[in-house]
């Protein structure tokens, strides 16, 4: 036998998603062990070898390939327990880090605190020296200023460093004779250059990916190490993969060297899966979890990036897979106002205590709590019958919001899930519309436990057509790491417009950027056959200040003269998608130039060969139960379908529910589901 | 036309319904429908806009009202600008009896119920089956309208005939079809006219996406149910305003404020005043602003929409900032203006050139500041206001694009704001009329849109106000162009009277306003002023910060050694100001 595995490690329960030889996916949990996800991450490798009869080294040493979605740099910005950093900026600009580009607050907000910076001043050093915009040396760099500020490092404690000088992208010859110097005197200290990390224009965004790739280079050091060694005590010689935020997976050693790529990495994966799972050029995924509610799309079956990402008060800076996350999920709580208006989260009653029907000692109505008093969620078959919960405090929860509202149990308990759905349907807009989608021409792919208790409606709300339940919803990250490339983006900038467009210097950075990537994929032992390179560019309207990236095919290895109108026309098109608008007349700038990497692995649409076994007869249901219909106010009774009694085929019509040990699907009247070979349900709103 | 104060805002019930017109899972489901509508056109604006006063200093604001002009919802919109849309848009439905769907209307004139003629409001009616429901508007502050000199902000245009273009409530969009005609005005006599189009399009993307958006939603649950909505939605905003006005105590709260001088305009500056009485009992504030000097001969004096939305923000400033500014919590705040008033409304023809920033900023200070005659912890210190050098508009020809001429209004350093009760002031400020949603520009994206280097944009230590809760310092640095004469327009309020602290706290430093000639020598700027700048001088200035909160005495020592951690603070200030040595 031989495996590969994905281990996802969420705030409750780390995942393990493994496929065997012959294709077929199983899934595993166990707790999280906060402050030690290794511990967990062996854990889940024992229980799985447990559920395939093996002994835990013979386990070990049969996977070929493990493929990891770490939370350990998220974990450490959210709770701010980061390594001492310290930032090297232009002398005259010290503050770019306080003063960001404006932190974003309420116009009648004005009870609050100014964010302190990422880095606090104390760990802030100027250097006098200048780069202008195009990349002349207005003042040379001031090497003393360097040594001055290493020692002030050092006597502060200093663990990692970041330098950050203003157009750095167009010239990096400050930032690199800076490193020299720091290393000359200080050789063990880590150092990030902002024009490796992040090559992109805007100093504060590239300076903050700067500062916080510093800020984590330490732990992500650690935290492989200690990976790597556990694994190795275990018997496993097979490879680790690390997933990125940039939509793939990179061998440690990479993922070590720009740690920040780590961030966020396990949502990511959410989309990928998507990729995998359907063909549809735009997809949308949701994946609901107990707190919140992740959004991500596919445009043109691929993966949308954005450089909008927050951590806190401050940008991440780095562009990475967009996914949006909003306070939305099965513990989020519902409260009403002075003026009697229902609110559903941001607040959370997370894990612990948990929605009221938990029984831990949360008296306030989630959306999980709604759910049991509709008929949605069974009290005693929730995750499969391994938790039960309590219907009459999930009911007395619900009461206290219905006795506010001055309307009924049910009504109340439709308002929450509603409201819910709504709050969802929001941040499925906000990316959408963003990125232009039109929901009603989009699909949409289900992730996380909580989700198919809502897609229904929320299929409704925003007119979506089709939808997907997939059978591993629950662990939909995991599964995207099982199926996932190696990728990597290498981006640099070059400013030029359609007018004046510069052929050799485009022409020189795109074969730089793709020799980079090459030894990317060969380093990670990617034969040649399985490399592939897309290509891109950022480009705007001139006096346009924000972006847009654009895919465009190159003929050969070169960009050639009579290939610029097809780059123009490429703008142009992709402007009009996402913002309804063309200007034919108007010169088109480019900025910065990318080249994507990607390296498909052996086994890595093993998944595929696996198929269901056919329905046999007619689908029976295992039993039925009252659920809340909105258009009759009242409750009726539906079928329960069990979705491991399903065969590939069978066919389900709503309003029904489906259950599996992972996951509760409501269907609504006019949804009609088909079980394809995989086991995933396929949707079909007539 | 009479000298009689005049209500601005309509007599509104006495207390708001408490009857509900729709179930309420409906409310929460419209409210957060409408929201995102209003999300989608400002993303349409922000995107496709092109100047870097709208696309990175975020001036717009977009917003949907009812067909008869009542605020329904805006999101992540300037203040000032969506206070009183209401007066901007009813004028068009006076002027006009054939409004069609499809039309669209442009209205950038105070004199028809406009803000100032830099913001160009366009509003798009939103017919189904032929009945008119509802106006999306979509709001942008263009960098030039065609003025004599290159600026939107002109201190010292005595009227109407000095300052830009003004389309008093004109049909741009007829049934859809773009007027190429009133659009050959605009693209004749507007500076950098293309980047100005990009802009004017932005704003009609976003009507038409927005009337596209409340047909369809409309569609959905029907005429009746939305316009339930509304109504319930204007009764819940009511009485959130109430409830928060029963928390205020009962009295009246005078302040005063002065802008700087201006010469020529107003040689010993402009007193600011205003009175806000509040009713507990009634949950009304009523904010009176007649005791003021008459209009001023140059750009400075309000309109008639800023001075009453200005009244507004400085009430809502002091409120609970998540009760719904729509209609409803709007017309709990009644506003008394006379006419003819530097603020307040103007009489025609009046130059109202700078009408939502200077002397208007100073309204909403006074508003802000009104609340602190209650004591701690209400009301909050003065901040500093728009349009120091570093927030100026430039001009010039481009050397890196064969003299093309550009024209822009940047945010290389702005002001902050004055502390309030518990909160020292917020950094990135910039002017009272924003309410802090301005952003800061980007070094880099400023270096490479337009020939000029940004030396150094920085905090000022010591420059905040001291106090209980200090103002939030100063930015300032250094600017210049490269090989070309630039010119710099900009009105820089602060320099003479800075903000000034409440109940016990300072003042903030002065604005600094300077050049640096190309021998080294430092030599003093006017406050207001459009100044040439040839290659190889240097612009100097200082933004103002804000005024502290409470006695300085009664700072926590921990606060005060964290301003000093900071840098904010030096230590010899600490120790003279707040008797701290670490």
């Amino acid at each position: 036998m031989s495996f590969n595995v994905c281990i996802d490690i969420g705030g409750t329960f780390t995942d393990c998603l493994v496929a065997d030889e012959a294709g077929a996916v199983s899934i595993f949990k166990a707790p999280t062990t906060p402050g030690a996800f290794h511990k967990g991450f062996i854990n889940v490798l024992h229980v799985a070898a447990k559920g395939y009869g093996l002994d835990a080294a013979a386990f070990m040493a049969a996977i070929d390939v493990i493929v990891h979605g770490s939370t350990v740099s998220t974990n450490a910005l959210v709770e701010r327990k980061v390594a001492k950093a310290g930032v090297i900026v232009n002398a005259g600009h010290r503050d770019v880090l306080v003063l960001r580009e404006g932190p974003r607050k309420g116009a009648f907000q004005w009870r609050l605190d100014y964010p302190e910076p990422y880095i606090p001043r104390s760990r802030t050093c100027t250097v006098k020296g200048r780069i202008d915009a195009r990349g002349h040396e207005l003042e040379p760099l001031c090497e003393a200023d360097v040594l001055a500020a290493v020692q002030h490092f050092k006597n502060e404690g200093v663990e990692a460093i970041a330098v950050g000088l203003l157009w750095s992208i167009v010239n990096p010859a400050h930032e690199i004779r800076t490193r020299e110097l720091i290393q000359a005197v200080w050789p063990d200290i880590p150092v990030t250059l902002s024009s490796e990390i992040n090559p992109t224009p805007r100093e504060y965004r590239r300076i903050i990916a700067a500062a916080i790739d510093a800020s984590i280079s330490p732990i992500i050091k650690t935290y492989v190490r200690a990976l790597e060694t556990a694994l190795a005590e275990e018997g496993f010689k097979g490879e680790l993969l690390l997933a990125n935020c940039v939509g793939g997976m990179m061998p440690p050693k990479e993922m070590i060297a720009k740690p920040i790529y780590s961030v966020m990495s396990g949502p990511t994966l959410a989309p990928i899966a998507a990729l995998a799972l359907s063909p549809e050029p735009d997809i949308i995924v949701g994946d609901m979890g107990g707190t919140t509610f992740d959004v991500s799309a596919l445009r043109d079956h691929q993966l949308i990036v954005t450089a909008e990402s927050m951590i806190h008060d401050d940008a991440l800076g780095i562009p990475k897979v967009d996914v949006r996350s909003v306070g939305a999920g099965g513990g989020s709580i519902a409260w009403v106002d002075d003026g009697g208006l229902l609110h559903v989260g941001p607040r959370s009653a997370g894990a612990r205590p948990g929605p009221a029907c938990y029984g831990f000692g949360n008296m306030e109505a989630t959306v999980t709590d709604a759910n049991i008093v509709l008929g949605i969620i069974d009290p005693d078959y929730f995750l499969g019958g391994a938790i039960k919960l309590d219907r009459a405090l999930a009911e007395q929860a619900v009461d206290a919001i219905a006795q506010r509202l001055k309307i009924g149990r049910l009504e109340a308990a439709y308002a929450i899930h509603t409201t819910s759905n709504h709050n969802m349907v929001a941040a499925i807009e906000e990316i959408t519309i963003r990125e232009g989608l039109n929901p009603r021409d989009s699909y949409f792919v289900c992730g996380g436990g909580a989700t198919a208790c809502h897609v229904a409606e929320m299929a409704d709300i925003l007119g979506l057509k089709r939808y997907m339940i997939p059978r591993f919803m629950a662990g939909l990250s995991a599964f995207g790491g099982l199926v996932s490339a190696l990728r990597w983006e290498q981006n640099g900038v070059l400013y030029t417009d359609a007018k004046r467009f510069d052929f050799k210097g485009v022409n020189a950075l795109l074969a730089d950027l793709k020799a980079t990537s090459a030894a990317f994929l060969a380093d990670a032992r990617v034969p040649a056959e399985r490399q592939s390179f897309e290509f891109a560019f950022m480009g705007r309207y001139e006096y346009q200040s924000w972006e847009i990236e654009v895919p465009f095919e190159m003929e050969g290895d070169e960009l050639h003269p009579d290939e610029l109108p097809k780059l123009v026309e490429a703008f142009h098109r992709m402007h009009e998608r996402i913002y309804s608008i063309r200007a034919e007349s108007d010169l088109v700038e480019f900025t910065t130039w990318k080249v994507k990497a990607a390296g498909g692995y052996a086994r890595q649409d093993h998944w595929r060969d696996f198929t269901l076994a056919p329905q046999s007869g007619p689908v029976a249901a295992k039993a039925s139960r009252p659920l809340y219909a909105l258009e009759a106010k009242a409750q009726e009774e539906v079928p329960i379908y069990d979705a491991a009694a399903l065969g590939a085929g069978a066919r389900l019509a709503g309003p029904c529910l489906v259950e599996a040990p992972t996951f509760t699907a409501v269907l609504k009247r006019g949804h009609e589901a088909l079980v394809d070979d995989h086991g995933n349900f396929l949707v079909t709103v007539v | 036309m009479s000298d009689q104060p005049n209500a601005a805002a309509e007599p509104a019930l006495e207390s708001a319904s408490d009857t509900r017109r729709v179930d309420p899972f409906l409310m929460a489901v419209l409210k957060s429908r409408f929201e995102a509508i209003v999300r989608e056109m400002s993303l349409v604006v922000l995107k496709a806009s092109r100047s870097a006063v709208i696309k990175n200093g975020r001036d717009f604001s977009c917003a949907i009202l009812t067909y008869d002009c009542r605020l329904v919802s805006t999101e992540d919109a300037l203040p000032i600008h969506v206070t009183s849309m209401d007066l901007a848009i009813r004028p068009i439905l006076e002027f006009f009896d054939d409004i069609a769907p499809g039309d669209i209307y442009l209205n950038n004139c105070p004199y028809t119920g406009g803000t100032h003629h830099a913001d160009m409001i366009m509003a798009m009616p939103v017919f189904v089956d032929g009945k008119p429901l509802f106006w999306a508007v979509a709001l942008s502050h263009h960098a030039d309208m065609g003025a004599p000199i290159p600026t939107t902000y002109l201190p010292f245009a005595k009227n109407i005939y000095e300052e830009g273009l003004h389309f008093p409530c004109v049909r741009v969009v007829e049934r859809g079809k773009e007027r190429s005609d009133v659009i050959r005005i605009a693209l004749m006599k507007i500076r950098a006219s293309k980047v100005w189009h990009g802009d004017f399009q932005a704003q009609i993307g976003a009507c038409r996406t927005a009337t596209q958006r409340l047909v369809e939603l409309i569609g959905r649950y029907g005429v009746p149910t939305v316009e339930d909505f509304v109504e319930d939605w204007f009764d819940y905003g009511e009485r959130r305003a109430i409830a928060e006005i029963r928390k205020l105590p009962a009295g009246t709260y005078r302040y005063e404020t002065r802008h700087d001088p201006v010469p020529g305009v107003a040689d010993a500056g402009i007193p600011v005043r205003i009175a806000v009485t509040v009713d507990p009992e009634a949950g009304r504030i009523t904010v009176d602003i007649t005791d003021n000097v008459d209009n001023v001969p140059g750009g400075l004096n309000t309109s008639e929409n800023t001075a009453s939305g200005s009244c507004r923000m400085g009430v809502l400033n002091n409120l609970d900032s998540s009760i719904p500014h729509n209609h409803g919590s709007m017309s709990r705040i009644d506003v008394v203006m006379g006419e003819g008033k530097v603020v307040g409304k103007p009489r025609y023809p009046v130059g109202t050139s700078v009408a939502t920033t200077n002397v208007n900023d100073r309204l909403i200070t006074a508003g802000n500041c009104a609340f602190t005659a209650m004591g701690a912890p209400h009301g909050q210190a003065e901040g500093g206001g728009h349009m120091p050098v570093g927030n100026g508009v430039i001009s010039g020809h481009d050397p890196f694009k064969e003299g093309q001429y550009y024209i822009s209004q940047i945010f290389i350093g702005y002001a902050g704001n004055g502390a309030r009760h518990g909160h020292d002031g917020w950094l990135t400020f910039c002017g009272p009329a924003n309410g802090g949603l301005i952003s800061l520009d980007s070094i880099e994206v400023d270096e490479s849109m337009y020939p000029i280097i940004v030396e150094s944009r920085e905090i000022q230590a010591d420059t905040q106000g001291f106090g209980t809760y200090e103002g939030a310092p100063a930015v300032g640095g250094v600017f210049y162009p490269i090989d070309h004469a630039m010119t710099v327009v900009y009105a820089s309020d602060g320099t003479s009277f800075p903000p000034a602290g409440v109940l016990g706290g300072t003042a903030a430093a002065s604005a600094i306003n300077r050049k640096q000639k190309s021998s080294g020598e430092i030599v003093e700027l006017p406050a207001f002023s459009a100044e040439v700048v040839e290659a190889g001088e240097k612009l100097v200035f200082r933004a103002c910060g804000g005024g502290g909160y409470g006695p300085p005495a009664k700072r926590d020592r921990a606060r005060v050694a964290a301003s000093v951690a900071k840098g904010w603070l030096s230590a010899e200030k600490a120790k003279e100001v707040y008797g701290y040595e670490a």
